[in-house]
């Protein structure tokens, strides 16, 4: 039987990170993929890095993530686009900017720095933004990059250490015999690794039933589009009027937001992500927004599936039965912390133990999660938005 | 016909095929409406899509209404719809089609996305009949982007259709069916043909058409190929070379070169719609599968193309919408184009080099396509080349999806109608691949194009408005 030292099992930016880290420390790792390399949601990442306000227990991770995105196009050799020009939150009308004023109390027991500006501010930021602006929330830290040249930057940066990624290749099951794991069952046959990493989304879920092990996640239909190349107008992340809309380094800009489907995926094929009308309703908020970009081009639009946690944070365990198991879901944040992430789990995997602050983030805090999370959180697939 | 079984039938499309199944399924009792992009504006002219008119689009088609008038006129078909009291929009784009399906379940009543210059709808349907008709297929080579390089689609467009031909010495590229009709209306508008470029030693239309040819006093230039377009603004001459490797440079004084070596079925609706696909190696490109009835894989969609038969297709759809059983109709006669068009870009490739612009909408060389180079706003940040090939556990693949991520070909303004099928051509030769191994790169909705302020709509229902999120959230009570 074919031997590795660790099997990463997902070929997007989280496993890839991952598998990148394990290769560069020595080991020799393998990556699975059912599919093609960086397809599923690595591919519908908005690209941001967000130090995560919201989110204050996955807080110090994404810092972790800035530090190590600053350096990421060195460290791999390849473009990433990344740009660290802040963020800013904007509302646009009265009702928007009472949520976001809420918002800012939360963020203001972090360390981050945010800073409540006046719509002068905002559109000196942006002057493309709409005279209907009321004020926002900025950072000038967090950033975005482009997310399918990252996630193949990643690749090929593993690739050149010497690691394998095997495409088309779904894992069946993970083997495990008196309390450790030993490999994993591929359509093509078995392959043995004392260390198997799970970073599939829904899939992980799958596997790890047999286990008796719950890995909760809900796979989600999310849409996106961009225009045709403009000129520059700004490089700020930006948020408003329910949208996240970015400009990419070539000019297109990028947008994603509104009404979103649960589903159920199958483990070994592609799943269906069909696209909706809702594309002219993203079309008339993006224009609200940017009355500019009335006569810019829809060019292409597209869903993909992210996998959310019953809380929306990251999940990240490694196992002590079985032992040499590590499994993790960045439930939809995975663009922005997968530099931190894969520095954490391939510690995890080589180590048992890694220094990252990732106490707030393993399995342990959903210990009482009632077994029928997803009805209970209307979360079920069929469901839209809820 | 009881009104249980009169069906909403919207067709895409009114060539001779989509215009005769309006008819005839309107004839049946049906509610039809018939949806064709032309005349199209000139914004969506530029894009080369679905005809590559180039960057010389002549004046007389500024004036619209003018236009709308000539190119209904000049299809008379669609009168005899309009008579017979099928819905008729033309100038009218369907850019999407939706329909409840796996991780889609709340379409409700299928819908197509029709777009125009004043209005912005979802057409509510029960069948959808796909003629989308044909595209040009035009290869690069040097100075292909001047004015005056156009698609033997456009250019039948441009002298049929909107009478406005501006061309006085054309050179046309390749001996194919639609080279020589081209050829026909051109020499019968008073354009002069400096010639047909041919690689081979074979008129590719067939014997007959060779006589027609020779018989109408057009040189046919066999065992050539082009290297380049010249002039500096506009086409003021072309470039030709022997294919047997002479090496002699021959100079054509010529205004236009019409590009006519194929065209390839257009379709992008099927196949953003989910639709399976596979690929004719006959046609040279992929087609939905479809069952004897023309039916695609997805329940109630149509597939209607002279890539897949002829006037048959009319009577077997209406049989299979009215719940019959259709036996299965001889199979289409085979045109075997793929080859062709795979000589054609081995040949350019073997004379023009790397060195040729293959995506004009990002500015992309082959060279820089096949090394996977990453384009040039990244100012070749790149540590070193890497393949495309993937799979190194058993059949090598290529995913033109990832090619294109990386390279930006087939990622511009037209989509990648230009380049994307020259690109799997190269792809197959420089790697040794079969094209049906190449995954094709994926279509998406919007199928052209859109100004936002066409395609943006205000129907928010007051539960989206209110729910609206950029993002899932978890419940507050957590």
């Amino acid at each position: 039987m074919e031997s590795f030292d660790v099997i990463v099992v997902g070929a997007g930016i989280v496993g890839l990170a991952t598998a990148y880290h394990a290769q560069k420390s020595g080991a020799r790792v393998l990556v699975l993929d059912k599919g093609a390399t960086g397809y599923e949601a690595s591919s519908r990442a908005t690209g941001y890095l967000s130090l995560r306000g919201e989110t204050p227990e996955e807080c110090a991770l994404a810092q972790v993530a800035e530090k190590l995105w600053d350096e990421l196009d060195e460290e791999l050799g390849y473009p990433t686009e990344w740009t660290q020009k802040g963020r800013l939150w904007a509302a646009i009308d009265d009702g928007e900017l009472a949520e976001l004023k809420a918002t800012f109390q939360s963020f203001q027991a972090t360390d981050i720095g945010f800073e409540f500006i006046d719509a002068k501010a905002c559109r000196d930021l942006i002057p493309a933004l709409t005279d209907k602006t009321l004020g926002g929330i900025y950072t000038p830290r967090a950033g975005h990059a482009n997310p399918q040249r990252t996630t193949q930057a990643f690749a090929w940066a593993f690739l050149d250490r010497g690691g394998e990624i095997r495409e088309h290749t779904p894992v069946l099951s993970v083997l495990e015999k008196g309390g450790a794991v030993h490999g994993v069952r591929t359509t093509r046959g078995d392959i043995h690794a004392g260390t198997v990493v799970l970073c599939a989304a829904s899939h992980t879920t799958k596997l790890l039933e047999p286990l008796g092990i719950v890995f909760p996640l809900a796979p989600v239909r999310l849409e996106a589009f961009v225009t045709a190349p403009l000129p520059p107008l700004f490089e700020e992340a930006f948020i408003a009027h329910g949208l996240a809309v970015r400009q990419t380094r070539r000019g297109n800009i990028h947008v994603n937001g509104g009404p979103f489907e649960w589903i159920d995926v199958d483990v070994t094929g592609e799943p269906a992500k069909p696209t909706t009308p809702l594309v002219r309703n993203i079309a008339q908020r993006l224009v609200e927004v940017f009355p500019v970009l009335r006569k810019a081009q829809m060019l292409r639009s597209w869903a993909g599936i992210v996998d959310i946690t019953p809380d929306t944070m990251t999940l990240i365990h490694s196992f002590d039965t079985p032992r040499g198991l590590v499994a993790a879901s960045a439930s939809g944040h995975g663009f922005g912390m997968a530099p931190a992430m894969g520095v954490a789990i391939a510690d995890l995997a080589l180590q048992g133990r890694t220094e990252l602050p990732i106490g707030d983030l393993t399995l342990d805090r959903f210990a009482s999660l009632p077994g029928d999370w997803r009805r209970a959180w209307n979360w079920q697939a069929g469901n839209i938005n809820t | 016909m009881t009104s249980s079984s009169v069906r909403r039938i919207a067709v895409v499309g009114a060539s001779d095929l989509g215009c005769s199944f309006a008819l005839a399924a309107r004839q049946a009792g049906h509610d039809v409406t018939l949806v064709d992009e032309h005349p199209q504006s000139l914004k969506q002219m530029s894009l080369d899509a679905p005809y590559f008119y180039g960057a010389a689009i002549p004046a007389a088609v500024l004036n619209e209404n003018a236009i709308a008038q000539v190119v209904l006129e000049s299809n008379p078909e669609i009168f005899e719809c309009f008579e017979a009291e099928v819905d008729v929009r033309v100038g009218t784009i369907a850019w999407g089609a939706f329909r409840n399906a796996p991780n889609s379940a709340h379409i409700g009543t299928p819908k197509l996305g029709l777009v125009s210059q004043d209005s912005n709808k979802l057409l509510e349907h029960d069948v959808l009949v796909l003629a989308t008709g044909a595209r040009d297929f035009v290869p690069s080579f040097a100075g292909w982007d001047l004015p005056g390089v156009f698609g033997v689609k456009a250019g039948l467009a441009l002298l049929d259709i909107y009478q406005c031909y501006e061309g006085k010495r054309t050179l046309v590229l390749g001996t194919s069916p639609e080279a020589v009709k081209f050829t026909r209306s051109a020499l019968a508008a008073g354009v002069e043909i400096v010639g047909m470029v041919e690689p081979t030693q074979h008129f590719a239309a067939g014997r007959l058409a060779a006589d027609e040819i020779a018989g109408l006093g057009v040189p046919v230039l066999y065992g050539r190929i082009i290297t380049a377009a010249e002039g500096k603004t506009a086409v003021n001459g072309a470039q030709l070379v022997p294919t047997n490797g002479s090496g002699t440079v021959e100079g054509l004084d010529c205004d236009t070169i019409c590009i006519a070596i194929g065209r390839l079925p257009n379709i992008e609706l099927p196949a953003a719609m989910g639709c399976q696909l596979r690929f004719d190696a006959s046609v040279g490109s992929w087609l939905p599968e479809t069952d004897a009835g023309g039916m695609t894989s997805a329940a109630g969609v149509y597939w209607l193309s002279r890539f897949t038969g002829g006037e048959e297709q009319v009577q077997a759809i209406l049989a299979s919408i009215g719940g019959d059983t259709v036996a299965p109709a001889a199979p289409a006669e085979s045109v075997a184009r793929a080859d062709y068009l795979q000589l054609w870009v081995d040949t350019l490739f073997q004379t023009g080099g790397s060195n040729v612009m293959l995506c004009q909408c990002e500015d992309v060389t082959r060279g820089a396509f096949l090394g996977l180079e990453p384009p040039r706003y990244l100012d070749g940040q790149l540590r070193h080349p890497q393949t495309p090939v993937t799979g190194r556990c058993g059949v090598p693949r290529i995913h033109q999806d990832q090619m294109k991520r990386m390279t930006r070909v087939g990622m511009g303004h037209c989509q990648g109608k230009r380049c994307r099928d020259e690109a799997a051509l190269l792809l197959s030769t420089r790697f040794g691949i079969g094209l049906e191994s190449i995954q094709p790169g994926s279509y998406r909705f919007p199928v052209r194009p859109l100004d936002l302020d066409l395609i943006a709509a205000g129907d928010e229902t007051p539960e989206m408005r209110e729910n609206w999120l950029y993002w899932p959230a978890a419940p507050e009570n957590l």
